[in-house]
């Protein structure tokens, strides 16, 4: 029996008369095109999400919700967590750009894939960690809540609500609290995962390839 | 310097063009999308040209960042419907070279091919283009034994499309 690929490869062989001829000229332009490929998004979509969480802060509602903390009495516990959030962050970022570096077109076809999934996992990690800041965040404002002694007032909502029993009224604060906390985390966490996984399909569903073949 | 380097690099990739093409029409399926990836491979080898020492062939490099942009870096844009006239620039079997049942076997083993995964293309490819299994298990990343194996699964998987 002949081998179908031996055939196969002498007709392939003498495709290059077939095949489309650019210029000096035409090739010389495209150098200086931009890149799209996979890494470059990876990399810009990274960038956003690393600010992002940052730029809620500068929502003028947002900065007002501060002032709650302090009302609560959150203060010292807060700043001890933003110092250690900000370390943790900064090495994140750190991580992220020593193997975004590590990328090379030169590897081979298992290392760049492994190395640009490396780079994607460090973000992933990174996500991970601010979606449990949010609920932690969130689990402080409950406690916060628990031992405050005049919930009414913090919120501004003074008036309106002064006829409820004010035990009644934490329970409720601290309710809300957590299914908005919930709700707000696994929100964002099903946005991020949607967009984590179709960014690298083809990249897993590759390295899945190659690897198998190594059983 | 650089407009050197620029004249060297433009001049030995219009020589070694038909490696891109092949690629490019092994993992596309129009033309808008097959000049895209030419695009995309011309700047990662553009990219990664001032690494090339001329220690190895440069085609035998291209060979590598080719691949690598068609199998990791490049990301569809669109999802495209095959068109017929484009198929034929690059799969074009001339019927006076051909009896009727190669041409046929031909066209099948080529659509075959088409419908195999990212990886099993470009095994199909290095062997297409006489690579030896060391130069594939290099360039893919996995054992010289494991290469052999694929390849003759791949083989498999052609022969039961030909002799259904």
């Amino acid at each position: 029996m002949v081998d179908e690929l031996e055939f196969l490869k002498k007709d392939w062989q003498k495709k290059d008369e077939h095949l489309p001829k650019l210029s000096f000229d035409e090739i010389y332009q495209m150098i200086w095109k931009k890149s799209s490929s996979i890494v470059k998004w990876i990399f810009y979509i990274s960038i956003i999400e690393f600010i992002l969480p940052h730029l809620l802060y500068l929502i003028p509602s947002m900065r007002n919700n501060l002032s709650i903390y302090s009302d609560l009495e959150l203060t010292n516990v807060i700043l001890g967590v933003s110092i250690l959030q900000y370390l943790v962050i900064f090495y994140f970022i750190y991580l992220f750009y020593k193997r975004y570096r590590e990328i090379s077109v030169l590897d081979n076809a298992k290392q760049l894939t492994s190395n640009i999934l490396k780079t994607r996992k460090t973000v992933k990690y990174y996500v991970l960690f601010s979606l449990s800041m949010v609920l932690l965040t969130f689990a402080m404002l409950i406690v916060g809540i628990y031992f405050s002694d005049n919930i009414a007032e913090t919120f501004e909502m003074g008036e309106k609500l002064s006829e409820t029993p004010p035990e009644k009224l934490k329970w409720i604060f601290m309710a809300s609290f957590a299914i908005v906390g919930v709700l707000f985390t696994v929100i964002l966490g099903g946005i991020y995962f949607l967009l984590y996984g179709l960014l690298t399909r083809k990249l897993r569903r590759n390295y899945h390839e190659l690897q198998k073949l190594e059983v | 310097m650089n407009k050197e380097l620029e004249h060297r690099f433009v001049t030995e990739l219009e020589s070694n063009q038909n490696i891109v093409h092949k690629v490019c029409s092994l993992y596309t399926n129009d033309r808008d999308a097959h000049n895209d990836l030419f695009q995309e491979i011309t700047i990662q080898l553009w990219k990664a040209y001032p690494k090339f020492r001329g220690d190895a062939k440069f085609s035998t490099w291209m060979y590598r960042v080719a691949l690598n942009t068609a199998i990791t870096l490049y990301r569809k844009s669109k999802k495209r419907v095959q068109t017929q006239d484009y198929d034929s620039v690059i799969f074009k079997i001339k019927s006076d070279e051909y009896d009727d049942t190669e041409e046929k076997q031909l066209k099948l083993m080529y659509n075959a091919i088409k419908q195999l995964g990212d990886i099993d293309k470009a095994l199909v490819f290095l062997y297409l283009e006489d690579k030896d299994y060391a130069e594939i298990s290099e360039t893919l990343g996995i054992t010289e034994v494991n290469a052999r194996v694929k390849m003759n699964r791949v083989k498999n998987k052609l022969r039961t499309i030909l002799n259904p």
